[in-house]
């Protein structure tokens, strides 16, 4: 037996923690976690949406103070929820929430996170610029320096948080879900880099949904199950997909029963929505829409692919009502609303997944029944005023149910529920009776496997229903997999259409504008 | 409901510490904080008159202090409480002298009405500067509420200035004693009733009707409100009316109740005040009853301490603005937390 010569021996995990507990009022997030993560390594953190895995991340970080246990960094205890300390042994985050301050420019919030920032303490904006426009250079060029982070996409925002982590020289690196947002292109850039840290001597602990994913990063693979270590770390070559995939689910499995969505549809009308020539201004980060044709009739998914930033997210709001059309006209079940307000088109049966979901598709301090109840709020004119809570709480958590969000109490407040459960809140009240047409922007955007699949079979019962669906994703696999026809977007126009079965090359290539 | 009982457990912390601190300050100063003490309990309870005229002052700080709810219901800061409740006292006076002659209960309903009509003119011109421009609402109530001081002070000075009247203070005529719903002490079942009713209505209004949660949505995130196809201006318009409209009848109820006149500058504090007591209410309808009637019984002590001590009473009014600092700190706090309401154009 050979005695570890003391703490830089390469014995010692660079992540040691020992039975770990959090809980949050009755909900135990996470259960005696004992985990040791080995130096220069990439390691995978797998499991279900409310597992406990962003939980488990930011106890590692320091943001979070657990109710018992230790976590060592490279053999040093980091007192208990202790931010600064974990900082300055050299950790880095990658939160799924994003942390950067809204109200600062890109510049200053890098410059304000930064490792090792400019030793003055008043500095000169061209200077700032200068210092940072190689990081950003990737994120959409150097005049995003200037841009106000809250201003920014969701997209860019995940990538910026990303830069900010790499920027850090951190020498172990936490990321949480940080490809839920990127695209595949984008993917295989950030896991390249990653692999060059790691090269470097850098401990990557990652947070994952898509299998896919695990197997081309990572080098081991850890699984959370309702708050407990249930698998790993183990080396990502002794686990099949089936053991991943079983480790996750559980021995019962969710049976993935589609939700019954009576699609309020007239069987008359066959047209649910129409665009003609319609045109938008540009917003700050996308064309706006270049006299654009298109239609949604009743029982077909149509499909919009494109690369992000091409005028997905201008259609979707000039179809919601919240973009002004400069030209051309919006119909909803043949009833011309170009001009009419949100509430009008909503009252037409038109059903909203946003873009983004933590500002566009709930409220985050308000209380889930409310979150949940939001679309009963409107056009009631002339119904008696007073209404009954009970009710509405009850209502609100039996969609909640069926759509198996995780809560506590319907009163907990939104921002409470794990990044995949909120994604399931929105989609429990949009995808609920009333619904003609659906616009469903990234739908299953961070949600785990089986809730996709569920999301998914639930996009085609609405079909089958008689309802129409509007499907915006980057992810071309889910295009390809529901779509009936599929439009390509690039530069605020519809460059091609395809109808099934498509021909991955000719998509992409229309992707590129290569069809121009 | 932990949180809540834990929220309100701070808060009445907040305001033993403001007591302590400004206990420690006159007692630093040289004054006997015992016979302070004990004048305010007076002042407030125990004297003869003193439980009368502490629900006197309740009234209209309760109403205003539901304005200020209101507002924050939905995101919005309206702390011009002050000069809307003295447009409010005007219209009504000007109701009143200009219709003595007129049936009794239709007077005093017209007023209140023009009063209220008067109250939410002067808080739906900021409201719209901000729904429409994104102007910030706290300078501009403010500023309103200057103005409205000083419509006051041109009517009680000039059209419509008592001429028989004498004194430094230029007060305006009494309104016909018919048109009063409580005598000079301020208090009356009928007073009571009306502002109880007030308060149920708030309360139904913003716990039990959809607009009520539509306010709340939008108070949160107007973004995800928008989305939800809330009209978030006209839900911003009418937050403000509302707010303005309790002011300004908080007017009226002074006007018809203790006042029977108007005098340049009277109440000169309830206005902000009841955006402490709205605060110290932790901005729920029960909980600013209870700040309500707590600063009322400190606004009567203000006025009793100089019988019992020598001290001046602005010393009070120190307690007054500790209180506010304290829970002010602690709801920038709350707010920071949260991340919300930077003053934005709620765009349409
Ligand atoms: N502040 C909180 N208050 C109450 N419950 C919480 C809070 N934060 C997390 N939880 C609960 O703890 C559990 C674990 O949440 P966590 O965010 O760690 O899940 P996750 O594995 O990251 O899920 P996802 O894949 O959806 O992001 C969930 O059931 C969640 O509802
Ligand atoms: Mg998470």
């Amino acid at each position: 037996m050979t005695v570890p010569s003391g703490p830089a021996s390469a014995e010692v995990p660079a992540v040691r923690c020992r039975s770990l507990g959090v809980s949050f009022g009755t909900v135990q997030a996470l259960h005696d976690i004992s985990l040791d993560l080995a130096a220069g390594r990439i390691h995978a953190l797998v499991g279900q949406n409310g597992a406990g895995k962003t939980t488990l991340a930011n106890v590692l970080g320091g943001l979070q103070a657990p109710d018992n246990g230790t976590v060592c960094i490279a053999g040093n205890q980091i007192p208990s929820g202790d931010v600064r300390a974990a900082k300055s042994a050299g950790l880095a985050m990658v939160h799924q929430h994003f942390s950067l301050p809204p109200s600062f420019t890109v510049a200053e919030a890098l410059e304000l996170t930064a490792a090792r920032p400019e030793s003055h303490s008043v500095y000169r904006r061209t200077e700032l610029y200068r210092r940072w426009q190689n990081d950003v250079a990737e994120v959409g060029g150097t005049n995003v320096l200037a841009t106000r982070i809250r201003d920014l996409p969701v997209e860019t925002r995940q990538s910026l948080e990303i830069v900010r982590a790499l920027a850090s020289e951190a020498r172990i690196l936490l990321l949480d879900e940080p490809t839920a947002l990127l695209t595949p292109a984008a993917t295989d850039t950030l896991f390249e880099r990653l692999r060059g840290l790691r090269d470097d001597g850098v401990t990557i602990l990652i947070v994952l949904h898509k299998l896919r994913e695990v197997a081309a990063v990572a080098d081991t693979v850890s699984v959370l199950r309702d708050g407990k270590l249930v698998l790993g770390p183990s080396e990502i070559s002794g686990v099949s997909q089936g053991q991943l995939s079983d480790a996750i689910v559980g021995p019962a499995p969710d049976t993935d029963r589609a939700i019954a969505v009576e699609a309020a549809t007239d069987v008359e009308q066959q047209l649910l929505l129409e665009l003609v020539r319609v045109s938008s201004r540009e917003s700050a980060f996308e064309p706006g829409l270049a006299s654009i044709d298109l239609t949604v009739e009743a029982r077909e998914i149509v499909g919009i692919a494109g690369v992000e930033g091409n005028g997905q997210r201008s259609l979707v709001s000039v179809i919601a009502g919240l973009s002004a059309v400069t030209e051309g006209s919006v119909l909803l079940g043949g009833e011309e609303v170009t001009r009419a307000p949100p509430a009008r088109r909503r009252l037409r049966g038109l059903r909203l997944v946003p873009f983004d979901r933590n500002s566009e598709g709930i409220s985050r301090s308000a209380p889930l029944w409310l979150n949940q109840s939001a679309l009963r709020l409107i056009g009631r004119r002339g119904q008696f005023p007073l209404i009954s809570l009970r009710q509405y709480k009850r209502q609100a958590s039996e969609a909640m149910d069926l759509w198996r969000v995780r809560y506590n109490t319907v009163a907990q407040p939104a921002e409470s529920l794990s990044g995949g459960n909120v994604q399931r809140l929105v989609l429990s009240r949009e995808l609920a009776s009333g619904l003609e047409v659906l616009v469903a922007a990234q739908p299953t955007r961070g949600l785990d496997f089986s809730a996709t699949n569920f999301v998914r079979s639930s996009l085609r019962g609405l079909r089958d229903a008689g309802a129409g669906v509007l499907l915006v994703s980057s992810d071309l696999d889910e295009l390809f997999e529901l779509s009936d026809r599929l439009l390509v977007m690039y530069g605020g126009g519809i460059v091609a259409r395809f109808n099934a079965p498509f021909d991955r090359q000719a998509v992409g290539d229309a992707m590129t504008g290569a069809l121009r | 409901m932990t949180g809540g009982l834990q929220r309100a457990a701070s808060t009445v912390l907040l305001v033993v510490v403001s007591f302590l601190l400004t206990a420690l300050i006159l007692w630093v100063s040289g004054y006997r904080v015992g016979t302070v003490l004990s004048g305010i309990i007076q002042g407030s309870i125990t004297a003869t008159g003193a439980a009368t005229s502490t629900i006197r002052w309740t009234i209209p700080l309760l109403l205003i202090g539901l304005g200020v709810v209101i507002g924050f219901r939905a995101g919005f800061f309206n702390i011009g409480g002050q000069g809307q409740f003295y447009v409010g006292a005007c219209s009504a006076l000007v109701v009143s002298l200009g219709w003595r002659e007129g049936p009794v209960p239709l007077v005093i309903m017209c007023g209140m009405i023009a009063a209220i009509l008067a109250g939410m003119a002067w808080s739906l011109l900021p409201g719209y500067l901000r729904v429409q421009f994104g102007t910030d609402e706290v300078l501009t109530t403010l500023m309103m509420s200057f103005i409205g001081a000083l419509v006051l002070q041109y009517l009680t000075a000039g059209p419509l200035r008592n001429p028989s009247g004498t004194g430094q203070t230029a007060a305006s005529e009494r309104i016909p004693e018919a048109f009063r719903i409580t005598d000079s002490s301020g208090v009356s079942v009928t007073a009571l009733l009306l502002v109880g009713g007030v308060a149920v209505l708030v309360w139904l209004l913003l716990e039990r009707t959809r607009f009520g949660l539509t306010m709340t949505l939008v108070g949160r995130n107007p973004t995800m409100a928008r989305w939800q196809g809330i009209d978030v201006r006209r839900v911003g318009l009418g937050t403000f009316a509302l707010s303005g409209a309790l002011s300004g009848l908080a007017g009226a109820v002074e006007l018809y109740g203790p006042g029977a006149r108007l005098v340049t500058g009277f109440s000169p504090e309830v206005g902000f005040t009841a955006v402490v007591v709205a605060l110290v209410g932790m901005l729920s309808v029960w909980g600013t009853v209870v700040a309500a009637v707590f600063f009322g019984g400190l606004q009567s002590a203000i006025l009793f301490l100089p019988i019992v001590t020598d001290l001046p009473p602005p010393a009070l009014v120190l307690l007054h603005g500790m209180v506010a600092f304290l829970v002010t700190i602690k709801f920038r706090a709350v707010r920071r937390r949260r991340g919300g309401l930077a003053a934005k154009p709620v765009a349409g």
